[in-house]
């Protein structure tokens, strides 16, 4: 990373904890409030990896990478992944197109909010079953199926729903929000702080041109899309984890038991240590794919999985150690550290299981003969 | 949460009726109260009860296990007569001990009772009493000599809830539910026939009763978990995920859930050993925490794999059956409620140090009196 670019992610980094933080600060404890669209908007972050053509600020996933993880360590409550994890991320997949830009500008400037219906419980995508139809015939098309865990649907104007056609290719479906057919109800989880809903498209008919197609090759654009989810989760997971951390190591210092602050007593202490291990060896990991998806690497796919896979994990049990170390303090709603623990386990089960990502990591093992040694090579 | 408090008192309380007149509801106090079954004859029940996923009992938790060891151990005989069949009765009970600034440093309590003739005067603030809200009676550990060592200073106490001066306020929990309490006392009046054993004796009653009654909890729970619990999460493997695989298929879920079995199988007859060893006189020091570690750390790994194995929709399930054991299958609430286990009664950090010093005798750290 140049030193200009590292100058611009801490100037973000120090306005993104600022404001996030102000708002995790007035819902302390309670259920958060979600912070304001229109904030989000003004401050840029909408466009930031939408085309400067489309009233976007045509910057890379490494910017949105500091927001998603200042948005995990307040816990914040957004649409952030639907639009413009999600969003945006897919949109930018298609072949230029009007209706393309059009969404994107909607996006960037904070008047339009998507919703994408990928799925959202595996690790690999590209092979798996679409659980959406579309048919075209005279210049029209027909669309049906249902999922489940679409992130921020309830809030959604469009959504970009990924359909396999006749030819067995993915398209992407866009839909408003009050087509005939279509019905989208909320999916309450333990995690307040994220909204999920189910979406079920019952012969839903529509024009030709609401059907849109990737520029590269469908399944791997696809899979491109997951692992962009896996890896906001991951970012997401840091944040929370770092936000833990100091929490638990400013508790300790000021928590006195046995004449003592707990810190002092070596099972504390080591425990916060492991922490800081963790946490710095999850950056690394954060750090490797992010840059591998902005460089677009081929490897991208390894470096997302082993990061999905090992911060996520760790994110738990840093949560979880929190909670302990806090004492009964850190098992009452008030504290908030249930929130965090509760984000971080629906962290793990996003875009694929930490289990589910090693087993695509371990995959490449298999081909490697005894004279071999397993080099970096792309995922099948 | 979906259930009213009302719901969930009125449940336990008929639940546990219909126990006691099966017979099952103190299997573990000695005959001539209600109970005698042998420990061979309590796993049998504990395995039937946890077999057919009955209500666990909840609400008199304290009453039976805490309340009734204390009262067995170093209660009066007027004050077993008054309390015991009264627990039959249904007398709901909780535990006064820790306070804001007295958690794991328990002995540093500073809720104070003064003696003014044959009462005790009762001032302080006591954290986290779970089901205090439902409670009739408390067992208290209050401060009588301020000047005494802070361990030799404490008295115990029965303390009637009801009494003027008790003010208690539920405190909601990382759940959701509002089961452990806040407790302001002012003033409050206990005549001195409610006192424990001897005055300034507290501690030690305190000591002895929590580690011999840990043990008989664990028999119970052990049992729930091994047969309610594992097969649970065996279920929660063969059931399809949306990608049409089975957990189970998975070498590595196989291999853990072969692990858990193993562990929870030695569990159970770890437990069995420190009962029976207990009842013979023969308790090692620290056989209560070994249990109690064990127990909760291997409950917080089978609850933590269960959310992990049922993926996204584990995080759907939003409440836990009523009544439920501490395993119920919603498996991201059981697992954030494994640190019901993990904090109270001594962390899983304070069992370390308890094995550490009184099991194998290795010196304190340094600077802790
Ligand atoms: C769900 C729940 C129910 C409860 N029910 C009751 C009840 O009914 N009645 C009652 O009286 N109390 C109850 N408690 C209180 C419980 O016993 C205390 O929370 C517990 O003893 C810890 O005390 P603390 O919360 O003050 O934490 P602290 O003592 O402040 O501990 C904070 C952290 O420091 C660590 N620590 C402290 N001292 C040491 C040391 N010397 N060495 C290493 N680590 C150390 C602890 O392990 C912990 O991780 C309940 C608590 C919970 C969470």
């Amino acid at each position: 990373m140049t030193s200009d670019l590292a100058s611009v992610h801490d100037e973000l980094r120090t306005v993104a904890r600022d404001v996030l933080g102000a708002v995790r600060t007035r819902t302390a404890g309670s259920v958060p409030a979600p912070v304001e669209w229109s904030v989000l908007a003004e401050l840029g972050w909408l466009g930031l990896e939408v085309p400067e053509h489309c009233a976007g600020a045509g910057a890379s996933l490494g910017e949105v990478a500091v927001i998603l993880q200042e948005m995990g360590r307040a816990a914040t409550s957004s649409s952030y992944l639907g639009s413009v994890v999600l969003g945006v991320g897919a949109l930018n997949l298609l072949g230029a197109a009007r209706e393309r830009d059009e969404l994107l500008h909607g996006i960037a400037t904070g008047g339009l909010r998507v919703a994408v219906v990928v799925p959202t419980a595996q690790a690999e995508v590209a092979s798996a079953e679409t659980p959406f139809r579309v048919e075209s015939s005279g210049g029209r098309f027909r669309l049906d199926g249902q999922a489940s865990f679409v992130p921020d649907a309830i809030d959604a104007d469009r959504f970009l729903v990924l359909a396999r056609d006749q030819s067995g290719d993915v398209v992407m479906v866009v839909l408003g929000r009050a087509t005939p057919g279509l019905s989208v109800s909320e999916q309450p989880l333990l995690d307040a702080t994220r909204r999920f809903g189910q979406l079920r498209a019952d012969a839903v008919e529509g024009a030709q041109s609401a059907l849109l197609r990737f520029e590269a090759d469908p399944a791997t654009s696809v899979q491109h899309l997951a692992d962009r989810g896996a890896l906001a989760i991951a970012c997401d997971s840091l944040g929370l984890a770092e936000a833990m951390m100091e929490a638990t190591a400013a508790y300790a210092r000021v928590r006195y038991q046995f004449g003592r602050p707990i810190g002092s007593f070596q099972a504390v202490k080591h425990a916060c240590a492991d922490m800081l291990v963790q946490i710095e060896v999850s950056r690394e990991l954060v750090g490797a794919a992010i840059d591998a998806m902005v460089r677009n690497d081929p490897d991208l796919g390894i470096a997302v999985s082993m990061a999905k896979a090992h911060v996520t994990g760790a994110a738990v049990g840093i949560v979880g150690k929190a909670m302990q170390l806090h004492g009964g303090i850190g098992y009452t709603w008030e504290s908030g550290i249930h929130t965090y623990l509760k984000r971080a386990l629906l962290n793990r089960s996003l875009f694929g299981s930490p289990r589910a990502h090693r087993k695509r990591l371990a995959r490449r093992y298999l081909s490697v003969g005894t004279n071999e040694i397993a080099g970096s090579r792309a995922l099948s | 949460m979906g259930v009213s408090e009302e719901e969930y008192v009125n449940f336990q309380k008929a639940w546990f009726q219909e126990l006691r007149h099966a017979g099952y509801a103190v299997p573990h106090w000695p005959r001539e109260w209600g109970g005698g079954l042998t420990v061979g004859q309590q796993m049998v029940l504990y395995q039937e009860l946890a077999a057919h996923d009955a209500p666990r009992l909840t609400l008199a938790f304290v009453a039976i296990h805490h309340a009734a060891s204390t009262l067995l151990a170093a209660g009066t005989d007027e004050q077993r007569r008054r309390h015991l069949p009264a627990i039959l009765d249904g007398e709901i009970w909780c535990q006064g001990f820790s306070e804001p600034e007295a958690g794991s440093d328990l002995a540093s309590l500073r809720t104070s009772a003064r003696r003014k003739g044959d009462v005790y005067v009762v001032n302080g603030q006591k954290l986290w009493a779970s089901g205090a809200n439902h409670a009739d009676w408390c067992l208290l550990l209050a401060r009588t000599d301020p000047d005494a060592p802070k361990r030799h200073g404490i008295s115990y106490f029965l303390m009637d809830m009801h009494a003027p001066g008790v003010d208690v306020r539920p405190i909601r929990q990382a759940t959701g539910q509002s089961h452990f309490c806040e407790m302001f006392l002012t003033d409050v009046i206990i005549p001195a026939s409610q006192l424990v054993g001897r005055e300034n004796a507290g501690w030690q009653i305190a000591q002895t009763t929590l580690g011999a009654e840990r043990g008989m909890v664990m028999l119970e729970l052990a049992e729930r978990l091994g047969n309610a619990g594992f097969k649970w999460l065996l279920q929660a493997c063969v059931r399809p995920t949306p990608d049409g695989e089975r957990p189970i298929d998975d070498s590595l879920v196989a291999d853990r859930l072969a692990g858990f079995e193993t562990e929870i199988t030695a569990l159970r007859f770890l437990c069995r050993r420190l009962v029976e060893r207990n009842d013979e006189g023969r308790g090692g020091p620290a056989d209560a925490s070994v249990v109690k570690l064990y127990y909760s750390e291997l409950l917080q790994r089978m609850m933590g794999f269960g959310a992990d194995v049922s993926g996204l929709a584990a995080h759907a399930e939003l409440e836990k059956p009523l009544s439920s054991g501490w395993e119920s299958g919603a498996w991201v609430l059981d697992f954030i409620g494994s640190w019901e286990w993990t904090i109270p009664a001594g962390t899983s950090e304070i069992q370390r140090n308890i094995i550490g010093e009184r099991g194998l005798g290795l010196p304190r750290e340094p600077g802790v009196q």
